[in-house]
């Protein structure tokens, strides 16, 4: 059985959740993560591209002014 | 690309210290030029990024005096202590409060405390009877700093580590760093240079396994250190590791400052009380060993008895600063602190190196000089300020500022053209990424820090110490000239990695030769377990040599006041009764030989001979 291939931009496990309706793609969360986590994906919506430096400090969802960004959980490691 | 500019002072870092070095810098001589390279985003970067809820340390009279922290810091440090910076950051205080409060634009009152005599409000923390502690509604301190320091013009490189600072007879000629984001370089020809890079904060990895499962700032992974070291700096104390209780997973704050200076309490498994003061000195780090190791643990933090509005205060600072995640944390598992036990702490899950929660750093004086002329240093890579933390690294911050921005406008550029020694450090740089095939930088650091942690957790054991070292040499040789970076993202891993084998060389090597143990837990040999009187007032130094690493037994400056240089805590003797082993008589011995699996071998070395036979008569 083949694996179907994993769009880079989507990853399947993410603890961070971007409402791709909501998202004005201002970029504000992308600039302000201290880690540099979140990039641009398909559609200028942005997605965890780095997501195990995460420190899930949640300056991406307090930067947020369409209350696009949520955190559901905390790493998989730690929660 | 390479581009080439000039400063007149760069500052390395953009958190506490270094937001307050720009800031300070400019308001010394605004002609000057200042560059700033932070790692990060300047407004969410370093261990205040989420702001913070108290300064630690500070001296505000009437409640002490500055006198006063000299005392406790010579105490905490058992003497290995420069007591004039000491008594130069204690006499900063008011002025500190003040331009803070101007920075934030916030009144009297609002961002502190104050009493009712409108004196600010210190808290009991360390262990003197003088409270040093002040809380602070800060969740928009690095904001509020970002923003001051942008305001002054100076030229902000985001998400733009510094890779090496050049130096030439002794003295700084500038600063080479690289965009993580755009993959260019940048090199700052620059009369002086502020470090403020910060802790090692990723050096032994806690038991998640997670990477990023840091108390400090993950970003700070020992660069700071590492630049110094390359550039001829001298740094001391590594050998005094940061070691701290945690809130078991998360690798947040234990809230000792936070609940414990508002009536929480802690105990073990059994209900015995671990600590009398909650200041990570050696005495405390000691007791909490011991619980653990006599089968007591784990700790718990008891709010539960509190009154319905302290839980409420300590929940609205725990959930909304400095680490905010830890709501989501709490609520995922169910954890409320209405309920008994519900916090769990864990110890020393990650040793690594601080100036502003130890000692360990760069050294430097009162002004923040450091042996390399034009190389000043401040916060928690600074080893000049023991235990400093938030206040420190503001005050200090603001102090080298000025003091970068009077001695560079005193002296001129030096050096030549930087371009060929620029490119031959790119060119070395950039090997992780031009390789098709290689080692993940995840993989390879997931192997360091496990390494670092087992083998130099304390009690330091001088074999793991030097197994420690075998194993870095080993990766540096083998692991490292194999590394693959996929981005420059990654490729900044792949640079981050040379830092913590330094870091964690400094770390051993320092263990090693300070032939005595000190500072509770955080240097206790167990082969050597009681502090020598020929190592009092003395710092390990550590220099670059021209074979690698130089180690020297260096004195502290002289003492202003003979302060008690002692904590209260013992060494404890390891000695433990399994009570009497099973006795084997002689008679039943295994015998010598084994004739039985030798057999087998000839055998089996027989039938490979006489199968290499018949495939050779088959061949022909």
């Amino acid at each position: 059985m083949k694996a179907k291939n994993v769009k880079p931009d989507k990853p399947s496990y993410s603890w961070l959740e971007i409402d791709r309706k909501k998202c004005n793609h201002c970029g504000l969360c992308v600039e302000m993560c201290p880690m540099d986590v979140l990039r641009f994906g398909s559609g200028k919506v942005p997605y965890m591209r780095y997501r195990d430096d995460c420190w899930y400090c949640d300056v991406c969802v307090s930067v947020c002014p369409r209350k696009a960004v949520s955190m559901n959980d905390l790493p998989y490691l730690i929660r | 690309m390479l581009h080439l500019k000039k400063a007149d002072i760069v500052v390395i870092g953009g958190g506490a210290s270094g937001t307050m070095a720009a800031i300070h810098a400019n308001r010394a001589n605004p002609a000057l030029k200042v560059v700033m390279l932070d790692k990060s985003r300047l407004e969410t970067s370093g261990a205040a990024g989420r702001g913070m809820d108290a300064i630690n340390t500070i001296v505000l009279p009437p409640y002490c005096q500055p006198e006063d922290f000299v005392a406790m810091q010579t105490k905490i440090t058992e003497g290995v202590l420069d007591q004039e910076v000491s008594y130069a950051y204690a006499e900063l205080g008011p002025q500190l409060v003040m331009e803070l409060e101007q920075i934030m634009g916030r009144a009297k009152g609002d961002l502190f405390p104050v009493d009712d005599t409108g004196n600010y409000h210190l808290r009991y923390v360390q262990p003197v009877n003088k409270p040093m502690m002040l809380y602070m509604d800060g969740a928009d301190l690095k904001r509020s700093l970002a923003k001051a320091a942008r305001a002054t013009g100076a030229e902000i490189h985001d998400r733009t580590p510094a890779l090496k600072i050049l130096t030439e007879g002794g003295r700084v000629l500038g600063v080479l760093g690289f965009n993580i984001r755009t993959g260019d370089y940048v090199f700052i020809r620059a009369k002086a240079v502020c470090l403020t890079a910060g802790p090692a904060g990723r050096m032994g990895l806690a038991s998640s396994g997670y990477l990023s499962n840091t108390y400090e700032f993950p970003g700070n992974s020992g660069d700071g250190y590492a630049l110094a070291y390359e550039a001829g700096a001298e740094l001391v104390n590594m050998e005094c590791y940061q070691a701290l209780t945690m809130l078991k997973d998360f690798q947040g704050p234990a809230c000792g400052f936070v609940a414990g200076t508002r009536g929480a309490t802690s105990s073990n498994r059994v209900g015995e009380t671990i600590w009398t003061h909650p200041y990570p000195s050696g005495d405390t780090r000691l007791g909490t060993w011991r619980t653990f190791a006599e089968g007591k643990g784990p700790i718990y933090l008891h709010t539960h008895h509190l009154q319905e509005e302290i839980i409420r205060i300590i929940e609205h600072i725990q959930f909304g600063t400095e680490r905010t995640g830890r709501f989501l944390f709490h609520k995922r598992r169910g954890q409320d602190y209405r309920q008994p036990r519900c916090l769990e702490l864990a110890f020393a899950e990650e040793i690594g190196a601080c100036g502003g929660h130890s000692s360990s750093g760069v050294n430097s004086n009162r002004r923040g000089e450091t042996n390399v002329r034009g190389l000043y240093v401040a916060g928690d890579v600074d080893a000049g300020l023991p235990y400093s933390f938030l206040g420190g690294a503001l005050a200090m911050g603001g102090v080298i500022g000025e003091e970068a921005a009077r001695y560079a406008a005193g002296s001129d550029w030096a050096g030549g053209n930087p371009r060929p020694w620029a490119r031959e450090e790119i060119h070395e740089f950039e090997a992780p990424l031009r390789r098709k095939r290689g080692l993940p930088t995840h993989l390879v650091e997931f192997k360091a820090r496990t390494r670092l942690q087992y083998y130099l957790k304390p009690p330091k054991n001088p074999d793991y110490h030097e197994i420690a070292l075998w194993w870095m040499e080993r990766i540096r040789k083998q692991d490292l000239p194999e590394v693959k970076a996929e981005d420059p993202h990654d490729l900044l891993k792949a640079h981050e990695l040379r830092s913590i084998l330094t870091v964690g060389e400094m770390m051993a090597r320092s263990s090693l030769f300070r032939s005595e143990s000190r500072w509770g837990y955080q240097h206790w040999r167990v082969d050597i377990p009681e502090k020598k009187t020929g190592w009092n007032g003395t710092w390990v130094s550590i220099r670059r040599g021209d074979r690698g690493m130089v180690f020297e037994k260096k004195k502290v400056p002289p003492y202003r006041w003979n302060f008690p240089t002692a904590m209260e805590y013992s060494y404890p003797r390891l000695s433990f009764d399994l009570g009497v082993p099973f006795q084997k008589d002689s008679s039943y011995n295994n015998p010598l030989g084994d004739p039985w699996t030798k057999g087998r071998m000839e055998r089996a070395r027989g039938e490979s001979k006489k199968s290499r036979q018949t495939r050779k008569r088959t061949k022909s």
